[in-house]
């Protein structure tokens, strides 16, 4: 680790120590430590976008299925299960399309911005189990920041494609983004006056203590149980950040054909793609260790638990997808600016005065 | 080819043509048919034929259609896309409204003067390499309404097919049995052949002119060239 | 369909028979003639503005149903077929002839809004120019197209040569200026469009400030085909592929019901039931894929309202596979009568039809709860895309758009045919006016359709054995009388289809016109849409169910 950030109060080993220790590279000082936090981080990347993989070519068909009464893909493979390699492989394989008139270095650094923003928030979200690449003390205003730095890939896709609809999805993105930032962020301050920390392990080791014992089950101090009124707000707002149904006007097939995607083809498209999947995983991280405890959980080891929060997470944006209308892009900033914002101020003045009249 | 006898040239057997393909190049399908990487790397390249062979099944396995409707065989298409006949099981059950992103386009539909422009830059606009479904006699021919002015007489006027499927509409099952057999075809390496896009031809155009193309090219004035809307005649 | 709502609608002149219309009009009428359905009246090319103000406002003729255009040998003609919305069964027809050499006669589009495509259409088909018209460009064909393939000197052999510099771009090459607005192409292939329709449309940031819908990339002929067949039987298989969303049995039943007026067929009773209920199965079938892919425009794709729809649909498909032997295109009807009876074992398939009818009600409850009740849906529906009666009216939209800005209108009351009379259901209307109206008239009139094919399962089930007669005697060669002309309109899935033939003596139609309501209904899409978001524009587009088969023909 590099020595600006304060050690850990708790026993929790940060996961390029363990490589530190685990492959013996201590004796070769901070060259060891470098390639160390390389290995996690490459780790840590490839998990996330094995999950993609899963999720993208495989599991989002077979959840869309599972809605509307259908079997989806099930020849290729057990359980359809090669598509995921027969997709990965086809999209890479195919013709690279530049369009005329793009803007070159913005056209090719979009898709690589959008990918790589969504998977650097990881860096600092605590996976359980020792998987946890970084703990800074400001951990959660950066997964913040890097998290909206998507929204200038989309602009930068939209507005270099030298299409209109491309424009217009950049527009949209924004737009929304800008109305949707404030009210998450004010929202996450909410947890951090309870936590009283901005430490990503700090949070979650505080959602560690039991809020109340019912007939015998333990129920622990979550804060989607302390304050569901958050976790609602939360939950709400991160839809929109994401850019999903019934929020997912950036996009928004059926009016703006494919939004700030149109133009991309090929490996492009898969980076755009694998943001988007990428996007969703991290939301669903930081809805999990703001507010469910993070890793933690009974029996499983912490990062199974971590998995199957966050893929609930994913579960449920899919739910949506196929079950709510999407908002006209007006009516969604009306509700950002208007409800959100306000019932999250609220929210946080609410809790200020709880948390002072409690402590 | 010209198609100035379009009807009689194919009355008789197309048996001869097939015989002769299968003395020159062994009976069947020839799974190293149309392969780049082997003409570049030489004649015993037992991994590359696998990775050919790797790549087809890709090709073949996934398939990412274009969401496009033209008539009657849209709602056809729909149905197949539906939970009774439910194309995804195939994987080929995406449809992406882009068609940057697309492999296979279904044609559904009566192909009209004023579309068959528009069509062939949706098709143009997809990346290689890509696959055409001609769904309904009139993508074959122009179906019931071959007689009318205004009628391309078959998909294959405009764009390259590779699978026809018969019907006015083809039932679901149908399409779903020639999606099927495209992706066989397609596994088995006989794809569709790649078209020269503009900027490839540009690449051509340092190398000498011959006496003919000099004399073409002299004949030929931008204002002269035609279009055509009566397609099934034109040269 | 109360005897009192009748009474309050009758209008000012609505008294007046054809002597008294001839009065009114004076001398801009040339001459008289009797067509089939209606009196029709020869005026001067110059007063056509002047005779239908005077039939709209004081004789209250307030829907311009159709215009036809022909060309005779000695004369170009177009016909103003009129109605009106309060009675359905006055009609007149008003002809107007030009001459052979200068095609010229008064645009209709200052009375009538619906004139506007109506005429295009004339001039792009016909060759009739009409003078005072706002854009008389072709519609249907390309603007490069040479000659009017419907006119009687046109060589369809002859190569259509256009200079490359005319067509190198279909698109307008560049719409940047100092304008603040952005002009975007939507179409011809979008996801949203329902096929090949293209939307030039105008933005000012995400609002529409413009919209101009440009059609023709469906333009299969169907006129054309069907003047090239005979009446009795190859005409019939054409009127599928109109409205090809399932709704085949009623645009056939359109064609059959001026074609049996025409030729003076009887249809017997038994044959009018089973198309009565086979028609409504249609119409069942149309209005779900309508409502699934309005779900489609709204919720985006992958939304399960579609899937469900579509599932649905697949039963109503099934029921009419076994009663007519294909899923779409089902050729079924017959004139004067049905190809043939229900199938065996009848007790199976009015079993399968009763099964379908018990699960509809739940299907709708289960429709209701994912589309209309959603309060995002209402959300986005409620109030946008706002169509007024009276614009509604000057556009000649009928049908379910009609009717969801409270227009009281629905053929199958109004002007009766088949079995509908005798049973007992109700026209569904809504004062909306917007979006959400629109989807529930249709939502509504699926449980009407219900109703009806339930009534006609009973009649069928208790129908006399000996007494099932489905064809009447028909003519092997049918010829209807020389000059007989006939303008005739069923109440199709989108509203009023009409149909219009004129006989020449031999087996094979002069002149067919289709009336296409969707046609008439897109026309009013820049009145809905100016001024909205671009989601409303899609959603208002999906709202008036549009069918380009229909649109181009």
């Amino acid at each position: 680790m590099t020595p600006t950030f304060t050690p850990l109060q708790n026993d929790a080993v940060l996961l390029p120590e363990r490589l530190v220790d685990l492959l013996g590279l201590g004796e070769f000082g901070v060259a060891g430590e470098v390639v160390a936090a390389f290995l996690g981080a490459f780790l840590v990347a490839n998990l996330m976008m094995a999950m993609t993989g899963v999720a993208g070519p495989w599991a989002k068909r077979k959840i869309t299925a599972a809605f509307t009464d259908r079997i989806a893909v099930n020849r290729v493979g057990p359980f359809g299960l090669l598509i995921i390699v027969a997709d990965a492989v086809r999209l890479l394989s195919k013709e690279l399309i530049i369009p005329d008139g793009v803007d070159r270095p913005a056209w090719d650094l979009a898709p690589i911005l959008i990918a790589s923003t969504a998977l650097l928030g990881f860096a600092v979200i605590p996976m359980g189990s020792g998987i946890h690449l970084a703990d800074p003390e400001v951990g959660l205003v950066f997964v913040f920041a890097v998290a909206s730095m998507t929204s200038v890939g989309l602009v930068m896709a939209g507005y270099a494609s030298n299409n209109k609809y491309s424009f217009l999805g950049g527009m949209r993105a924004v737009a929304q983004n800008l109305a949707y930032e404030i009210p998450l962020i004010v929202v996450a301050v909410s947890v951090v006056i309870f936590a009283g920390t901005l430490q990503m392990s700090e949070i979650v080791a505080a959602q560690a203590e039991p809020l109340l014992v019912i007939a015998g089950v333990t129920i622990p101090a979550w804060y989607a149980f302390v304050n569901p009124f958050a976790f609602v707000l939360f939950v709400a707002a991160n839809m929109m950040e994401i850019g999903r149904n019934p929020f997912d006007t950036p996009e928004a097939p059926t009016e703006i054909v494919a939004g700030y995607q149109t133009e991309y083809s090929s490996v492009y498209f898969v980076l755009v793609f694998l943001g988007e999947f990428l996007h969703i995983f991290l939301g669903g991280a930081i809805i999990a260790t703001l507010f469910l405890g993070g890793p933690a959980g009974p029996v499983l080891p912490g990062i199974v638990w971590f998995l199957i929060k966050i893929w609930a997470v994913f579960l449920f944006t899919q739910w949506l997808r196929s079950a709510l209308p999407r908002f006209r892009i007006d009516q969604l900033i009306e509700v950002g600016w208007k409800g959100l914002l306000v019932l999250s101020f609220a929210n946080l003045i609410l809790t200020a005065i709880i948390v002072g009249v409690i402590a | 080819m010209s198609s100035d006898n379009p009807r009689d040239a194919i009355v008789e057997s197309t048996a001869p043509l097939t015989d002769t393909r299968d003395a020159r190049m062994g009976a069947g399908a020839d799974d190293r048919f149309n392969s780049p990487l082997r003409e570049a790397f030489g004649t015993q390249p037992f991994i590359l034929t696998k990775f050919d062979k790797f790549m087809n099944w890709v090709r073949g396995s996934s398939m990412f259609l274009l969401q496009f409707g033209i008539a009657c065989c849209s709602i056809e298409m729909m149905h197949t896309f539906g939970v009774k006949h439910d194309v995804d099981r195939f994987g080929a059950g995406v449809p992406r409204a882009s068609p940057r992103q697309a492999d296979c386009i279904i044609v559904p539909g009566t192909i009209v003067s004023k579309f068959a422009p528009r069509m062939k830059r949706v098709y143009d606009q997809m990346p290689e390499p890509k696959f055409v479904v001609g769904m309904g006699s009139c993508t074959i021919s122009g179906g019931p309404f071959q007689e009318g002015y205004n009628v391309v007489k078959g998909a294959e006027e405009v764009i390259p097919v590779d699978i026809h499927v018969p019907g006015c509409p083809p039932r679901p099952e149908a399409l779903v049995y020639g999606i099927a057999k495209l992706q066989e075809r397609v596994a088995n390496g006989e794809s569709s052949p790649v078209v020269v896009k503009p900027y490839e031809l540009e690449q051509f155009g340092d190398l000498d002119r011959d006496e003919l193309v000099e004399k073409l090219a002299d004949e030929i004035d931008e204002e002269t060239l035609v279009m055509r809307y009566n397609w099934a005649d034109s040269p | 369909m109360s005897a009192d709502e009748e009474l309050v609608e009758t209008t000012v002149g609505s008294d007046l028979d054809a002597d008294g219309i001839a009065a009114l009009l004076g001398e801009a009428v040339l001459d008289r003639e009797e067509h089939l359905n209606a009196p029709g009246f020869v005026i001067r090319p110059d007063a056509v503005q002047e005779v239908l103000t005077k039939l709209r406002d004081e004789a209250g003729f307030d829907h311009l149903s159709c215009v036809t255009a022909q060309q005779y040998t000695d004369r170009y003609e177009s016909i103003y077929h009129l109605t009106s919305y309060d009675d359905r069964q006055r009609e007149v027809s008003v002809v107007v002839p030009t001459d052979p050499e200068r095609p010229v006669s008064q645009s209709a589009e200052p009375v009538f809004r619906t004139a506007d495509w109506h005429e295009r259409e004339a001039y792009d088909l016909v060759g009739i120019e009409y003078e005072g018209h706002p854009d008389l460009r072709r519609i249907l064909l390309p603007q490069t197209w040479q000659g009017h393939p419907l006119s009687l000197e046109y060589h369809q052999d002859k190569p259509q040569i256009v200079t490359l510099d005319a067509h190198k771009n279909p698109l307008e090459a560049d719409h940047r200026g100092n304008s603040e607005t952005m002009f975007l192409n939507i179409g011809p292939h979008h996801p949203a469009t329902h096929g090949v329709l293209h939307l030039k449309a105008v933005l000012d940031g995400e609002q529409v400030a413009d919209v101009e819908p440009d059609i023709g990339y469906l333009h299969r002929c169907e006129e054309q085909m069907c003047q090239a067949g005979t009446y009795r039987h190859q005409i019939m298989p054409y009127p599928d592929r109109w409205d090809y969303i399932s709704a085949g049995l009623l645009n056939e039943w359109a064609y059959a019901r001026a074609a049996e007026d025409l030729a003076d067929l009887e249809v017997p009773e038994y044959a009018q039931v089973i198309r009565t209920m086979s028609a409504e199965l249609c119409r069942i079938a149309s209005h779900l894929l309508a409502m699934g892919t309005f779900a489609l425009d709204v919720n985006g794709d992958f939304t399960a309202a579609f899937m469900y729809a579509i599932t649905d649909r697949e039963r109503v498909q099934d029921i009419l596979e076994d009663l007519t032997g294909q899923r779409m295109m089902f050729n079924y009807f017959r004139l004067g009568g049905v190809a043939w009876d229900l199938p065996e074992p009848r007790e199976e398939f009015f079993g399968k039809i009763r099964d379908f009818l018990d699960h509809l009600p739940g299907a709708a409850e289960e429709y209701h709860n994912l589309i209309t009740r959603n309060e995002v849906f209402q959300l986005r529906c409620v109030d946008t895309g706002y169509l007024s009666p009276e614009v509604a009216k000057s556009y000649g939209c009928t049908g379910a758009v009609a009717r969801a800005s409270g227009i009281d209108y629905d053929l199958r009351r109004d002007d009766p045919y088949g079995y509908y009379d005798e049973l007992d259901w109700e026209v569904i209307t809504e004062d909306g006016c917007d979006n959400y109206a629109r989807l529930l008239v249709r939502m509504r009139e699926v449980e009407q359709s219900a109703r009806i094919i339930e009534q006609c399962v009973d009649l069928l089930e208790d129908w006399p054995e000996d007494d099932r007669e489905i064809q009447s005697n028909v003519p092997r060669t049918l010829k209807p009388d020389e000059d007989a002309e006939i303008y005739r309109a069923v109440e199709g899935a989108k509203g009023e289809l009409g149909i219009y033939i004129r006989s020449d003596g031999t087996d094979k139609p002069a002149r067919f016109k289709i009336r296409s309501p969707c046609f008439s209904n897109l026309q009013a899409l820049p009145a809905i849409a100016e001024g909205e978001y671009i989601p409303d524009l899609i959603a208002a587009l999906g709202s008036l169910d549009i069918v380009l088969g229909e649109v181009d023909r």
